[in-house]
């Protein structure tokens, strides 16, 4: 269940929207990002705030790229895959970041931390090859730029996580 | 009229027409996946591109998408067009099973058609075929997604056209999937039409798998039987059983769709209980030697009675040739009669049937065009399940649409909706017609409505009476006003009120229609051929005093009369002589003493007339007989090999009757068209069985002035304190007679409840879910309450399922009192 | 004028772009920002804004190189209101970031943008369409967005005129084909983004069935600068007769420095590469580029030197799209670069008709093969036909992808027939 204010704030928007439809993407971000990636719980609640059926809803969270209906880790790694970083040394990049986190390609960390998917090009080829990480951008990598971007990404998971 | 040239020959055609339509009117018929003329064009499968030489728009394009304009010069050979037709079909293929001989589409499948006439017989993609994970889609549908060719009719069809959203389309680009968001019964009440409608072999047919080939089967055309629309459908038989059927296309009642009701309705046809065999008195006889026991025992009750000791009673399924030929045994032998239709409603209809004058005459297909819709007193999507998507029709092209009535309207669009008490909907009809009464100056005519409502007391509490004369405005600046008038729970007064509106609407500017609701498939000519009285009340009431021994019932579950079901069998009781004919197993054929088993009208030819008074013919299907799972009692193929068909000595309803009425069958040739037209003149001129136009006659309907503005029909006295109304209504799956013995609709109709507004619950001290006990005469009904705050104040709901009949009051509409409803755990 | 570049060239969009930082609102004021909303609102008429965006000729800039004037034109003047203006933030095409770069450079130059769009459209309301991977330069917008209502550019009755105006950041869900006009008005209003096939245009009957104009960002950018300096200013920055204007060209792959560059319009293809991206990489020889994005034929040494504006490239067969210029050399196999577009062709289909549903993927799995040894000589003649039918898809999403195919079939043919002859791809061997 969301939390009582995170569900009043989604609330409050839709009653505010001309057109509560229009807010379908953001309300199922928003819940998202609470849960981590759309559960059914998730996305059934998201069509409840929006006030649609459920369907109506699985009909765009399928649709994009960004809206994950399977569960992600806590970092949502998405290696550019097209052109301009495929040149630029994507595959080998690819398999750096495969070996280091020892998962395949749409595999999650058993820490649950990393989350491994392709995107195409997300309009940094000026630094390419280039990456995105909960929506940040990365670039130029090389292998050794990507090791400090993990180390930096776990020592803040650390941080945050009360143990 | 734009003119063009297809394929080198010219033609003209009414602006808007499309270019792919426009060549069908020619008969070409240009390839087609996604376009359908009740879904519109979207150009998404891109099969039915040609070539336009010349004019307005050139090269390649989409003959669903574009309108055919003046001076196109348009090529459907031409080679470009041919090759990427070709290649759409080989696209289409890449991922399709090549398993046609097992799929239950395999022939009548687009695909495979166009796949074969396209000459497609290679496959050069070497990749891996797609494939997905089927749903469970409930006991209609069968899906398989692999079959799927992604032309998104399913989806237009299902949330654009009927308005349900619980089947969709997900995923992107080549992984799209049609479907639920979970595996489940699809919730639309129309989801059938998803077999039709599938291009390919995703949706199928349930129920019939394994029964055999299109091509193994008997089509023919129908009518359906299930309410009285008359919607058109498809059977197929097989084996003299009804397999399967599917919609057919009718310009004026169903356009190309059915409810799943209609589709899946006809079992009682095949039923092992369904009366095959005569029986005089429990035992087995011939069916020639039944009718001459029945004549003969007839003959003796009238000896000792005089005719008048004998009624017949038909009802509103029963065809025109069975309707008319009881009227006139009865009035050749002089016997009581005949009731044709013993429905409660049968009073109501009757009124509808009186007022439905030729210029307010609307058809289903008309309904789509209104601009401004009045429903009263009907439950649209239960009553007459069709005309909900008609409704929605006018709706989507801009149509207001309210629905004045009690009950808990569901629609599966937007629309208004006066929750108003049966008591008050006098009241509410009366503000529409004192509006358009003072409206306009309408002399004489005026001053007579509004003298008409005076009786009805106008202090009733109409929830929102200022939206009701907001309404009347919407009425009166519409273009196509449509008063569409229920019969089953309406009261009295009902029916005659939306006729008097629709006049004076008519009257006053707008070309207003009006539509009543009836319950049965031939409620029409129930009213047409037979008379006020007697009713089937005063035949049991004759029957009780003994006036009344012998009875003639075709075609008529006398169970289903709204009559209590003690008294109706203690009646029955003192009868000397019950004589029933029928398809179905009744408590009526139970009891009869002589029962004649007759055909259903897929075997014989039967002549309805629906609702809106249009002669529908619906020719036999197939011969009917015993079926061979029945005869080869499971052999397969059935051994005992004989000319004649087994089980073919019944014969139609109305044949018996000839017999009963002392006239043998084979002596002369019987001239039913003739006959019709003396039992009633309206029926005079109507044509000859081979010659009946596809969508039939609409009957010519003289205006009744003498019932227009009745000032005494208000019946109802003094409301009661402290009383509430039980209303007992129909649901679209489970209280239609013969659809209600279907097997395929069991999972479908829901347990019975009890509708109540949540504050008349809380009054009553009750709460969701409780078991509440109602005593009334028929004893004592407990059911669970479910609180409905889209409902009237001051009325309980129960939704009635036909096979738990007994355990339910049997009259429509009661009035109770609040003592008379409790929680029933109080009792233990 | 320019703090940042070392061109000689006018910069015009690029004026206050910093090198380390977003310009401010101040920094756009100093720079004469906010002065062309304040004088149109005075002295202008809708009608004579569109005028002065027609004469200036300005094209689109979102690839399609519509006059956007005559889009604004086409708002009939008894249109019913609301209506709309989009900005067009999609910036999904591959190699493309330009917008990205603008956004981060000069919000206020936007604002401003959609501003002086919606006077003229007489629309009350802006959209701005962003990618979810700029959610910073969204967030950058909406900073910015409620300092310029802070500062009176937006909201009701701005500068003291009855003009209202707002503007809302939308965030996609992400997906190539939402930048497509009429698919962007389904994922507004919440739908799936399939593509609306006109009439109706949106001009018409867009956005929730009112008048909508989109535009992209960098061609709204192009209005304040328009207005401020006039139409024939604006054409006169053009180094070609038919171009007009500045432009925002992104330079990657294969150069020394990729980057996006503000040029006149009609620069030379070899005055880019050889000295605003500092020449062609290490050991690199210039082989190919795609002119203007992933949708557009790959442009070959022939045409080195040829002038980059709309004109030019069409009169060779090609299309400036997005100006994204992504630069190939010697060692790039063709097959396997065309390969990668289909794959993200393929991975975009919005999934409606059929030839791009069905046709890019199994374009992609024979260039897959070819490219693996699994190669046949009759393949090339069946890419040629997918190719020709791409061209009868519902949107221009599958011509799009037909365009470096069509490259592929037409100039680089020798190497697709390499490939299938040495059942291999020649560029790994040699690795
Ligand atoms: C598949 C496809 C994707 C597109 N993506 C974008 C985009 O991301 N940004 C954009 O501005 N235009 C994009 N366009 C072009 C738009 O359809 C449209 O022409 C443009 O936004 C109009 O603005 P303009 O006239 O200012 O260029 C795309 C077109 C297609 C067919
Ligand atoms: S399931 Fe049938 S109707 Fe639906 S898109 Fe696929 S082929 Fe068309
Ligand atoms: S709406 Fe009535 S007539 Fe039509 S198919 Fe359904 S039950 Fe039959
Ligand atoms: S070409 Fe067809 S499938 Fe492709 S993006 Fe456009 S509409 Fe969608
Ligand atoms: S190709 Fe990777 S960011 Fe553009
Ligand atoms: S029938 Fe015309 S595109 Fe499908």
């Amino acid at each position: 269940m969301l939390p009582t204010n995170v569900k009043q704030m989604l609330n409050q928007q839709i009653q505010a929207a001309e057109h509560p439809r229009e807010l379908a993407i953001d309300i199922m971000m928003a819940v998202q990002d609470h849960y981590g990636y759309l559960s059914d719980e998730a996305l059934e609640e998201a069509a409840a705030i929006v006030g649609v059926d459920p369907l109506k809803l699985e009909e765009l969270a399928t649709f994009y790229t960004f809206l994950y209906r399977e569960p992600v880790g806590r970092y949502v790694i998405h290696i550019c895959d097209s052109v301009i970083c495929w040149m630029n040394g994507y595959e080998s990049l690819r398999d750096h970041l495969c070996k280091k986190l020892g998962i395949q390609m749409g595999e999650t960390t058993p820490d649950g931390l990393f989350t491994l998917l392709p995107v195409c090009c997300i309009g940094y080829c000026d630094r390419s090859p280039a990456m995105l990480i909960n929506k940040k951008a990365y670039g130029p990598l090389t292998p050794a730029k990507i090791d400090e971007i993990l180390e930096t990404l776990r020592a803040e998971a650390a941080e945050t996580t009360p143990s | 009229m734009p003119k063009l040239i297809i394929d080198e020959r010219e033609i003209t055609v009414p602006e808007g027409t499309k270019v792919i339509d426009a060549a069908e009117r020619m008969g070409i018929m240009i390839p087609r996946f996604c376009y359908h003329p009740a879904l519109g064009a979207v150009g998404a499968c891109r099969v039915c591109a040609v070539n336009c030489l010349d004019g307005p728009i050139k090269g390649i394009q989409m003959s669903c998408m574009i309108d055919a304009q003046d001076g196109m010069k348009v090529s459907t050979t031409d080679a470009e067009a041919v090759d990427f037709r070709k290649h759409v079909i080989e696209w289409l293929m890449l991922h399709h099973p090549h398993d046609c001989p097992v799929c239950d589409e395999g022939g009548h499948c687009l695909l495979q058609d166009l796949t074969v006439s396209g000459g497609h017989g290679v496959r050069r993609f070497q990749g891996p075929k797609r494939t997905h994970t089927d749903q469970h889609l409930g006991p209609l549908v069968r899906h398989e997604m692999n079959r799927c060719i992604q032309c998104y009719r399913c989806v237009r069809y299902y949330q654009e056209f009927t308005g349900y959203e619980d089947l969709g389309v997900m995923q992107i680009g080549s992984r799209v999937y049609y479907g639920r968001y979970r595996p489940g019964t699809l919730e639309s009440p129309f989801s059938g039409n998803l077999i039709d409608i599938c291009p390919t072999g995703v949706y199928t047919d349930k129920p019939s798998r394994y029964r055999g080939r299109r091509w193994d089967f008997e089509r023919r055309p129908a009518v359906c039987l299930h309410c009285a629309l008359g919607c058109h459908v498809t059977v197929s038989a097989r084996y003299r059983e009804v397999v399967r059927q599917e919609a057919r296309f009718s310009e004026s009642i169903n356009g190309h769709f059915i409810c799943d009701r209609g589709r899946y309705g006809f079992p009682y046809v095949n039923l092992p209980q369904r009366p095959r065999s005569a029986r005089v008195d429990g035992t087995e006889t011939g069916w020639e030697a039944a009718l001459k026991t029945a004549g003969e025992r007839l003959e003796s009750v009238a000896w000792k009675t005089g005719p008048q000791g004998i009624a017949v009673v038909g009802s509103a399924r029963c065809g025109l040739e069975t309707q008319g030929m009881l009227k006139r045994v009865a009035d050749a032998k002089g016997w009581q009669g005949p009731v044709l239709d013993i429905d409660p409603a049968a009073a109501n209809v009757r009124t509808a049937v009186s007022r439905l004058d030729s210029d307010l005459q609307v058809s289903l297909r008309e309904i789509e065009t209104a601009d401004c819709i009045v429903v009263v007193s009907a439950d649209p999507l239960n009553e007459a399940p069709m005309l909900a998507p008609a409704l929605r029709q006018a709706r989507r092209n801009g149509a207001r649409v309210t629905v004045i009535d009690p009950r808990p309207a569901s629609l599966p669009f937007q629309f208004d909706h006066f929750p108003v008490a049966p008591d008050d909907l006098a009241a509410a009809m009366a503000i529409l017609i004192r509006k358009c009464a003072e409206k306009e100056p309408l002399s004489e005519l005026g001053k007579t409505a509004v003298r008409s409502i005076e009786a009805v007391s106008d202090g009733a509490d109409i929830p929102d009476a200022d939206g009701l004369a907001a309404l009347y405005d919407d009425l009166h600046n519409s273009r196509r006003p449509v008063i569409v008038c229920g019969t089953h729970t309406a009261p009295p007064e009902i029916p005659g009120m939306a006729a008097d509106l629709a006049l004076l609407l008519r009257i006053a500017g707008p070309r207003a229609g009006l539509f009543y609701v009836m319950p049965g498939p031939n409620s029409f000519g129930a009213a047409l051929l037979s008379d006020p009285a007697p009713s089937f009340g005063d035949l049991v009431s004759a029957i009780e005093k003994g006036e009344i021994k012998a009875l003639v019932v075709a075609e008529s579950d006398l169970f289903g009369s709204g009559i209590d079901w003690d008294r109706l069998r203690n009646a029955m009781n003192k009868l000397e002589l019950l004589v029933t004919l029928d398809y179905i197993d009744s408590p009526t054929t139970r009891a009869a003493h002589i029962l004649i088993p007759t055909l259903t009208s897929y075997e014989t030819p039967s002549l309805l007339i629906n609702n809106e008074g249009r002669v529908q013919q619906s020719p036999a299907a197939f011969r009917g007989g015993d079926p061979i799972a029945r005869t080869g009692g499971g052999d397969h193929p059935p051994r005992a090999f004989r000319r004649d068909i087994p089980g073919r000595e019944m014969g139609a309803a109305w044949t018996a009757l000839l017999t009963l009425g002392g006239r043998d069958p084979g002596s002369a040739p019987v001239n039913l068209t003739a006959w019709l037209g003396e039992a009633h003149p309206a029926l005079t001129s109507l044509p000859e069985a081979s010659d009946f136009p596809p969508d039939g006659v609409r009957l010519p309907l003289a205006e009744n002035a003498v019932e227009r503005f009745q000032t005494d029909r208000f019946s109802h006295g003094e409301k009661e304190e402290d009383a509430l109304t039980l209303l007992v209504v129909d649901r679209t799956f489970g209280t239609e007679e013969l659809s209600s013995l279907s097997s395929i609709l069991k999972e479908l109709t829901p347990s019975p409840f009890i509708h109540i507004h949540p504050e008349d619950a809380a009054e009553l001290g009750l709460s969701e879910g409780d078991a509440v006990g109602i005593d009334s005469e028929a004893g004592t009904t407990v059911l669970p309450i479910n609180l409905t705050p889209e409902m009237a104040r001051g009325v309980l709901v129960i939704p009635r399922r036909r096979d738990l009949d007994d355990r339910l009051p049997q009259e429509r509409r009661t009035v109770l009192s609040k003592t008379a409803i409790r929680k029933a755990t109080e009792d233990a | 004028m320019a703090e940042t570049t070392d061109t000689a060239y006018p910069q015009v969009l690029f004026a206050n772009r910093k090198l380390d930082r977003i310009a401010a609102i101040d920094d756009y004021r100093k720079n004469g920002g906010y002065e062309a909303i304040e004088t149109v609102l005075k002295t202008f008429s809708p009608k004579d804004v569109q005028k002065l965006i027609q004469d200036s000729n300005l094209l689109g800039r979102g690839g399609a190189a519509f006059p956007a004037g005559m889009k604004l034109q086409t708002v009939a003047d008894d249109a019913p209101f609301p209506r709309y203006i989009v900005c067009n933030a999609d910036e999904m095409e591959p190699g493309t970031f330009k917008d990205r770069v603008l956004l981060h450079a000069d919000p206020h130059l936007l604002i401003e943008g959609m501003l002086i769009d919606a006077y003229s459209a007489r629309a009350e309301k802006g959209i701005v369409f962003i990618r979810p991977e700029y959610e910073n330069a969204a967030r950058i917008l909406e900073r910015e967005v409620a300092i310029a209502e802070k500062a009176g550019f937006l909201g009701k009755n701005i500068l003291g005129s009855d003009f209202n105006f707002s503007i809302d950041v939308h965030r996609s869900g992400g997906r190539y084909i939402c930048g497509e006009v009429t698919a962007q008005l389904n994922a507004l209003e919440g739908k799936r983004p399939n593509p609306r096939k006109p009439p109706p245009y949106p001009t018409e009957f867009g956005l929730w069935g009112k008048p909508t104009v989109t535009q992209n960002v960098e061609t709204l950018c192009c209005m304040p600068p328009i207005l401020r300096n006039g139409a024939q200013w604006f054409k006169d920055l053009a180094l070609t007769e038919t171009g007009a204007g500045t432009k925002l060209y992104g330079i990657s792959g294969r150069v020394k420095k990729p980057g996006c560059f503000e040029l006149p319009m009609g620069v030379r293809l070899s005055e880019i590469i050889d000295e605003h991206a500092g020449g062609m990489a290490e050991g690199s020889e210039f082989k190919a580029c795609l002119p203007g994005g992933a949708s557009t034929r790959y442009l070959t040494r022939e045409h080195y030197d040829i002038p980059m504006d709309f004109e030019s490239l069409k009169a060779v067969g090609m299309r400036l799209g997005t100006a994204a210029i992504m630069v190939f050399d010697q060692s790039d196999c063709m097959v396997g670069v065309t390969h990668n577009l289909m794959e993200f062709f393929a991975r975009e289909s919005c999934g409606w008709c059929t030839p791009c549903r069905e046709g890019i993927p199994y374009i992609k799995d024979i260039l897959w093969r070819i490219e693996n040894g699994l190669g046949e000589e009759r393949f090339v003649p069946m890419l040629e036909r997918e190719c020709r039918h791409l061209w009868n898809a519902y949107c221009a999403f599958a011509p799009g992808a037909a365009a470096p195919l069509e490259g592929l079939l037409n100039d680089f043919q020798d190497e697709v027939l390499d490939h299938i002859r040495e059942k291999k791809c020649p560029f790994k061997a040699s690795v």
